[in-house]
Formats: structure tokens, sequence, C-alpha cells
């Protein structure tokens, strides 16, 4: 057990590390994700009025499509030097290194939500509070346990740009109506925060259970 | 006439049966008129829907636990059958949802959970086109295929769960008549009877085609172990 998440941290590690050295991933979504912003602005029209309306969806639109390019280059590195393989031919665990990417991988989402929460503050007034900030990264875990499990499925499959979205997007719905609803009341509209959070928990517990028993058919391949 | 047509004569006979009983025994709706006679195929082919992809969860539980050819064939066959029932459920919703909610689509859950299933087993037949044949797209779409059907308790719980405008379980709530009911209740029985057979004659067809995939590969290795044989030895 220990040992599993030994391997884990240190797979984890070894990505962010690429990343350090690369800075590749984290400022282009974090320039995606202002662009997402920019192109609401002019195609809502966003004034004080309707901001608070619009910004939840605003926000989870940049969050969901900035995530599927995370995860969908979480195994390009791995691709490109054909090194996943020498990997799983270590005696570590699959799921070990499983949740290694995708810690990484979340860790870099969260990174991104750190230009997209504030951004938001700033270009549509809406306030940067802790329920926005905890019900963003509760969503974040299960949709990162999903995403990566899709993401090294078809990292080896032909049209993998086309089958992550795919695959992601609909098994993402219950983060972004649990989510959407909890960033709603908290900026602003009428609903019950607390059962929006305990459905994102729910499904946090559920999707991570799951990812966790497939990881070993997805990675084994 | 083979097995697999006089089946599939029989399961077509059987819904003229049910299309009968539908439009000449059942009675008409006193609010709704007519139109409620959609109901019956509508949630009769949403049962169905569910019950296939059942087949695609099972399938692909057991494929992941002992790599069962039967049962990914099973698997592939559900889903294309649940992909069909799914489209009539949505089809169908529609065409009676413009006269009693003036609209043909509402962002309702029940709708739109209904949606996402729709996207979902869409999904996993493009994951069967698209990953390599064999192995890998059986064992992936084995996970889309579980996955997956966490959607259908959603989708049947949905107008439980959520104020939704769908009407709710109507028939576990003693609601209907007890024509409308033999009606539903025959017309179910007939939808689920064309789904196995749709089912067993998709396997069928996934079975050939496996057979002849198979024999095309074997054709590649001989002809590809005889090619150094014929170069000349100089």
């Amino acid at each position: 057990m220990t040992n599993s998440f030994a391997v884990a941290i240190a797979v984890a590690r070894k990505d962010l590390r690429a990343e350090w050295r690369t800075r590749e991933l984290v400022p282009a979504l974090a320039q995606f994700v202002i662009l997402a912003l920019v192109i609401a602005n002019f195609g809502f029209q966003i004034d004080a009025r309707n901001a608070p309306s619009i910004a939840p969806g605003v926000l989870w639109l940049a969050l969901v499509f900035a995530g599927l390019v995370a995860f969908g280059r979480a195994f390009a590195a791995e691709r490109e030097q054909a090194s996943l393989e020498a990997l799983l031919m270590t005696p570590a665990s699959p799921v070990a290194i499983f949740a290694g990417k995708a810690l990484a991988a979340t860790l870099l989402l969260v990174g991104c939500e750190v230009v997209l929460l504030p951004a938001l503050t700033l270009f549509f007034g809406t306030p940067l509070t802790v329920q926005v900030v905890a019900a963003v990264l509760l969503a974040t875990i299960g949709m990162a346990a999903l995403g990566c499990l899709f993401a090294a499925m078809v990292a080896r499959v032909r049209a993998r740009e086309l089958l992550l979205p795919l695959l992601t997007l609909p098994l993402w719905i219950p983060f972004i109506v649990a989510g959407g609803q909890a960033v709603q009341v908290a900026m602003g509209a009428s609903g019950s925060y607390d059962q929006a959070m305990a459905l994102l928990v729910d499904f946090d517990i559920l999707f991570l259970v799951l990812t966790s028993l497939a990881a070993r058919f997805v990675l084994d391949e | 006439m083979s097995r697999y047509e006089k089946a599939a004569a029989g399961a077509v006979a059987l819904m003229l049966v049910a299309g009968a009983a539908i439009f000449l025994y059942a009675p008409t709706d006193a609010l709704q008129g007519n139109v409620q006679r959609i109901f019956y195929l509508h949630v009769s082919a949403a049962i169905a829907a569910y019950g296939s992809f059942a087949v695609v969860l099972v399938g692909g539980l057991i494929y992941l636990r002992n790599g069962s050819l039967v049962a990914d064939r099973f698997a592939r066959a559900g889903a294309l059958v649940g992909l069909v029932f799914t489209t009539v459920t949505l089809v169908m919703g529609m065409l009676w949802a413009k006269p009693i909610w003036g609209t043909y689509w509402t962002w309702d859950a029940r709708l739109t959970s209904t949606l996402v299933l729709w996207i979902i087993y869409a999904g996993y037949l493009l994951v069967r086109r698209l990953a390599e044949p064999g192995r890998q797209a059986a064992r992936f779409a084995a996970v889309v295929g579980i996955f997956g059907f966490i959607d259908v308790p959603i989708v049947h719980f949905s107008v439980t769960w959520w104020q939704t405008v769908h009407p709710g379980p109507i028939i576990v709530n003693d609601a209907l008549p007890p024509e409308m009911l033999a009606t539903f209740f025959l017309t179910m029985a007939c939808t689920l009877v064309l789904a196995a057979v749709l089912v067993v004659i998709r396997y069928r067809i996934e079975t050939i085609a496996d057979g002849a995939e198979q024999a095309m590969a074997q054709r590649v290795q001989l002809v590809g172990s005889r090619e150094p044989e014929a170069e000349p030895v100089n």
C-alpha cells in the first residue's frame, strides 16, 4: 500500500517537474481561459446586470474545455516518447501509475483555475468566495479522475482528439449539474448550496472508486 | 425461412398486435385525447433501452473478467439496440410534448439525462469503431459501457429526485384504468420481445463479422508467410 502511494507520488512529481521545466501546459491553459472570457463578453454583451447569471455558465464552459485539453495532454508526452510501456513494465502497479498521472493532471488543472477564478471576478464582477472555490475544487476531483481514465484509454487510439471529449463530456455532466448549482447559489441565485455540495461529494466518491477499479483494464492494454 | 427470419416475423407480428391494442382497444384519454396513445410505446421503448444497456453492462463485466468473446458480442448488440430504442423514446416523447407542453424540448432532468444516455452509447459505438479492433476495442468499450450505465438509474429516478415537468411513475402509482394498464403491459411485453430478437439477430451479425475478420487476418498471415519463399535467392 505504502509502496503504491510512493509510486503515485513519484509519477506525479515526474510529471509536475516536466511541466515546470518546459512551462507549456499551464500558460497555454491560462491563455485559453482568458480568451474564453473575452469570447463570452462579446457573445453575451456582459454588463453589471447580467454578469451574475452568465458568469457560472462561462466558468464551467471554460473549465470543461480547459480540462479536456489538460487531460488530453496528460499522456501525450508518454505517447510521444513511448515511455508509458516502459513505465508499465516496472513492477509498480498500473493503478498507482494511473493515480500519479491523474494527480499531476489535477494539479495542473488547479493551476489553470488559479487564473480562471480571479479573472472571472475581475472581468465579470462576481464574488470570489470560499464557497465558489470549494465547489470548483470538489468538481475538479471527480472530473479529473474520469478525464484521466479516458485520456489513458484514448492515448493509444487513432482518433483520440475526437474520442476524448465524446467520452468524457457526457460523464462529466453530473459534476456540471451539481457544481453548476453550487456556483450559481454562491453567486447569488436561490437554491440549496449544501445539497449541491453533498451531491458533488457523492459523485466524487462514486467516480473515484469506479475509476480506480477500471484503471487496471485501461492501462494494462 | 431461417430461424432468424421467423423470429423477426414473429416480433413484427407481435408489434402489430400491440399497435392494434393501442389504437383499437385502449380508451381515448379524457384530457390529452389521442396523443396519449404515444405513452404506450414511449415507455415500453425506454424500458427496452434500459434492458439493452443492462446487456451491455453485464457483457462488459463478463468480458473484463474472463475475456469471453460471446459476452463482448452481446454487449455490442445490446448497445446498438439500446441506442435505437433510446432514439424511439426521445422522438416519441418529443412528438407527445409538442401538443401537450407546447414545445418539442425542455431542459428537464429526465429529458436531459435521457439525451446524455443517448450520447454515451453513441460514444460507445464510436469507441468500437475508432479503437483497434479486437482486444483493445472490446476492453475500452466494456469500461465505457460500465460507466455509462450509471446514467440509467439517473434517468429512471430523475422524476423523483428532481422537480420535473415529465409525468411521474403513473404505473406503479396505480393511476391508470385497467384497459390502459392491460394495453401498456401488452405493448411492453411485445417491445421487450422485439428488443430481444433484435439483440439476438445483431449478435449473429457480429459473430459473422468477427469470423470474416479472422479469416481475413489468417489469409494475410498466410500470404505474409509465403513471401520470403517467393523471393529469388541470388
